[in-house]
């Protein structure tokens, strides 16, 4: 019955209007469970996006007493843009976030990988390690962060077996402050990679690899000829969803360092958080947000065009 | 090309045993099928060949070498897998020159060694396409030139041919048979089908419960399986074969069947019975081939008498089933005269009746 309706609808799909394909051929039933979550949507998404658009070019903060909706009375033309392009400290800002992404996502993507093909095959333990592996995951980053505060102390554990004194400090150095930091977002991160990555590896037919093996392929030339291609689309995924993921940091950032020393550890949303809650300037920040929702979307869709492709 | 010896070969999965002390000797350039019913140990058996299992007792030699530490991807094995295992992802050329690229052959050899192999499987006009969009019988060619073009110490098949239709199956049967004689390889090939493996193979070992069941030449499974298990399993249609207790009575001996019918034994297959005195329960075998009707035609004959319940068409002959009380007898009508509902006369020949003993399943007699 599904095969009917799938195969006797998708020609006039195109033909159709929105809204009589979401009706289903004058069936409004669907429309009406949909209703709720379009609306939903619409209040938490869309408005709040226009209003951000609306804020963006103004010269509204919260301080001057205007309501928002009459921010017009500030139009100030998109100044904030133009102030944004010559900002040397969002540009900081944007530079250290990249940076991490750079670091960050091929380290995790690396181990991760790494590590699924450690478990693809069994061994002893291999149900314990791989839920050992997976709890940093799961830990609140505010909590990771948190941890990672105490273990970079001159005094905490990291400099006690390094066997380095107590005045080498980590969080507070200008370069070593962000290593640290992109050390507690990989160890935090790898086991997400690892997860999505062993998944895509065990989607590769078992007995595909087994001929590629009886043919003579080593180990590593398998790997490269038969896993990697079959993972095109799983790896995409791991690493846009990490790129736009790593993007967004903030918790450890703020909880570890607080975006110090100076401004050597701040990222686009420390930044923000900063701008927003220290400056109040909040048409500025929407002008960052926007922007960076732009840039964020690029990514995203570069990434998932290029897997449309693959797809056919 | 090698030849292999297993050597009393005993696979275990935990309490399991897949593989019971199995010893098979394969001489080079022989086709020889495990035959069996599924879950008999065929598989276990072929994978532990390949190298893909460790046998937990016993050992496989290759040309007299055992080749245990050797690595899967060392061991130079062609393996056609059930369902093909093609690398879809990939085109049809790179999944015939795979096996020649992984072993850093020259680029002008590969393509020369690959175009002949697209030849000779007869799909070169679909060598620049991905190998997904390949028919299931394309690809099962394109499986046996791709494990066939490294050229393989031995080539093994698992049921190559169980998901193809009928008709390319039959074609590829005769395909088989050439290819083996044109790679002049030692093949081993695993199916379930008896018939597959009496019309391809040189020997045929039959796998019941991971144990030998019986190794030889297609014909002399056929005519002289050694026990009950291989005469029921080999032959299409199957053997008849009917148990009962034997009965001595003033001279006579007779087989009481448990439908209630008797069988008065005369001849050879009276001698096979009696020949190990300590036998009561026995099997009585004869192929419905060999049933015949009219006049009695050897002087040992068995005489019976039944009730044809169905006649079924078989291609130009015809298939009776008659009714001896509560036994039925599958026979070949060779005078083309019964009709359903006939009390007929009809003979067992003695000489071609196989008798078994029906606690062990062993044949009596025999050759």
């Amino acid at each position: 019955m599904t095969d009917h309706t799938l195969t006797d609808r998708q020609p006039t799909d195109a033909s159709r209007g929105y809204w009589q394909r979401v009706a289903r051929d004058g069936d409004k039933m669907g429309f009406w469970f949909i209703l709720p979550t379009f609306l939903l949507l619409l209040f938490i998404v869309i408005f709040p996006l226009f209003m951000q658009l609306y804020l963006s070019v103004t010269w509204w903060t919260p301080l001057e007493g205007i309501p928002w909706y009459s921010a017009w009375e500030v139009f100030n033309w998109g100044e904030n843009y133009w102030f944004l392009a010559t900002d040397p400290r969002f540009w900081g800002a944007l530079w250290r976030t990249a940076l991490i992404m750079i670091v960050a996502v091929p380290a995790q993507f690396l181990l991760g990988m790494a590590l699924a093909y450690l478990f693809i095959d069994t061994f002893p333990g291999r149900k314990i390690f791989y839920s050992i592996l997976l709890t940093p995951m799961m830990i609140v980053p505010a909590v990771v962060g948190l941890m990672f505060f105490l273990l970079f102390q001159g005094t905490g554990p990291v400099n006690a077996h390094l066997g380095l004194p107590a005045e080498f400090s980590w969080l507070t150095d200008v370069n070593r402050a962000m290593i640290s930091v992109i050390i507690a977002d990989i160890w935090q991160w790898t086991p997400l990679m690892f997860l999505i990555l062993l998944a895509g590896m065990l989607g590769v037919p078992s007995d595909q690899l087994l001929a590629a093996r009886l043919l003579g392929g080593s180990n590593w030339q398998n790997f490269v000829k038969i896993i990697l291609p079959r993972m095109k689309t799983v790896i995409i995924i791991a690493l846009v969803l990490r790129a736009v993921e790593c993007f967004k940091i903030f918790d450890l950032v703020y909880i570890m360092t607080k975006g110090g020393p100076g401004v050597q550890t701040e990222t686009i949303s420390v930044f923000l958080y900063k701008q927003t809650f220290g400056e109040l300037e909040w048409s500025y920040v929407a002008a960052i947000g926007l922007t960076i929702l732009i840039v964020l979307s690029v990514i995203a869709a570069k990434g998932l065009a290029y897997m449309a492709r693959k797809q056919g | 090309m090698s030849s292999i010896q297993i050597n009393n070969v005993t696979k275990r999965f935990g309490d399991f045993t897949a593989v019971r002390d199995l010893s098979i000797d394969i001489e080079e350039g022989e086709f020889v099928a495990l035959l069996g019913p599924s879950g008999c140990g065929k598989t276990t058996t072929m994978n532990m060949i390949a190298g893909l299992e460790e046998p937990s007792e016993g050992e496989i030699l290759f040309d007299g070498k055992d080749l245990s530490s050797l690595r899967i991807q060392d061991r130079n094995i062609g393996f056609v897998f059930q369902n093909y295992a093609i690398f879809t992802h990939l085109s049809v050329f790179k999944n015939l020159s795979y096996g020649l690229e992984v072993k850093k052959v020259p680029k002008p050899e590969i393509e020369r060694r690959v175009q002949a192999m697209a030849d000779r499987m007869s799909i070169s006009h679909r060598l620049d396409q991905p190998a997904s969009s390949l028919s299931v019988n394309e690809m099962q060619k394109l499986a046996i030139g791709r494990s066939a073009i490294v050229e393989p110490r031995i080539f093994l098949l698992d049921e190559p041919l169980s998901n193809l239709d009928a008709g390319f199956r039959a074609y590829m049967r005769a395909e088989l048979k050439v290819l083996q004689h044109e790679f002049g390889q030692t093949m081993i090939y695993v199916t379930h089908d008896q018939i597959e493996a009496m019309s391809l193979a040189d020997k045929i070992a039959i796998i019941d419960q991971g144990k030998l069941m019986q190794y030889g030449a297609p014909l002399d499974i056929y005519n002289d399986p050694q026990n009950r298990f291989v005469a029921n399993f080999v032959g299409s249609p199957r053997m008849n074969l009917v148990d009962g207790e034997l009965r001595e009575e003033r001279g006579a001996l007779h087989l009481m069947l448990h439908g209630g019918a008797e069988i008065p034994l005369s001849g050879k297959v009276r001698a096979d019975f009696t020949r190990d005195g300590s036998v009561h329960g026995g099997s009585f075998g004869v192929r419905p081939q060999d049933i015949y009707f009219g006049d009695k035609r050897g002087s040992n004959d068995i005489a019976m008498h039944g009730k044809v319940e169905v006649l079924e068409r078989v291609g130009p002959k015809r298939l009776a089933y008659l009714q001896v009380q509560d036994t039925l007898f599958l026979a070949f009508d060779d005078l083309d005269r019964l009709r359903v509902g006939d009390e007929v006369p009809f003979y067992l020949p003695s000489d071609k009746s196989l008798a078994f003993d029906m606690k062990t399943g062993r044949r009596l007699g025999g050759a």
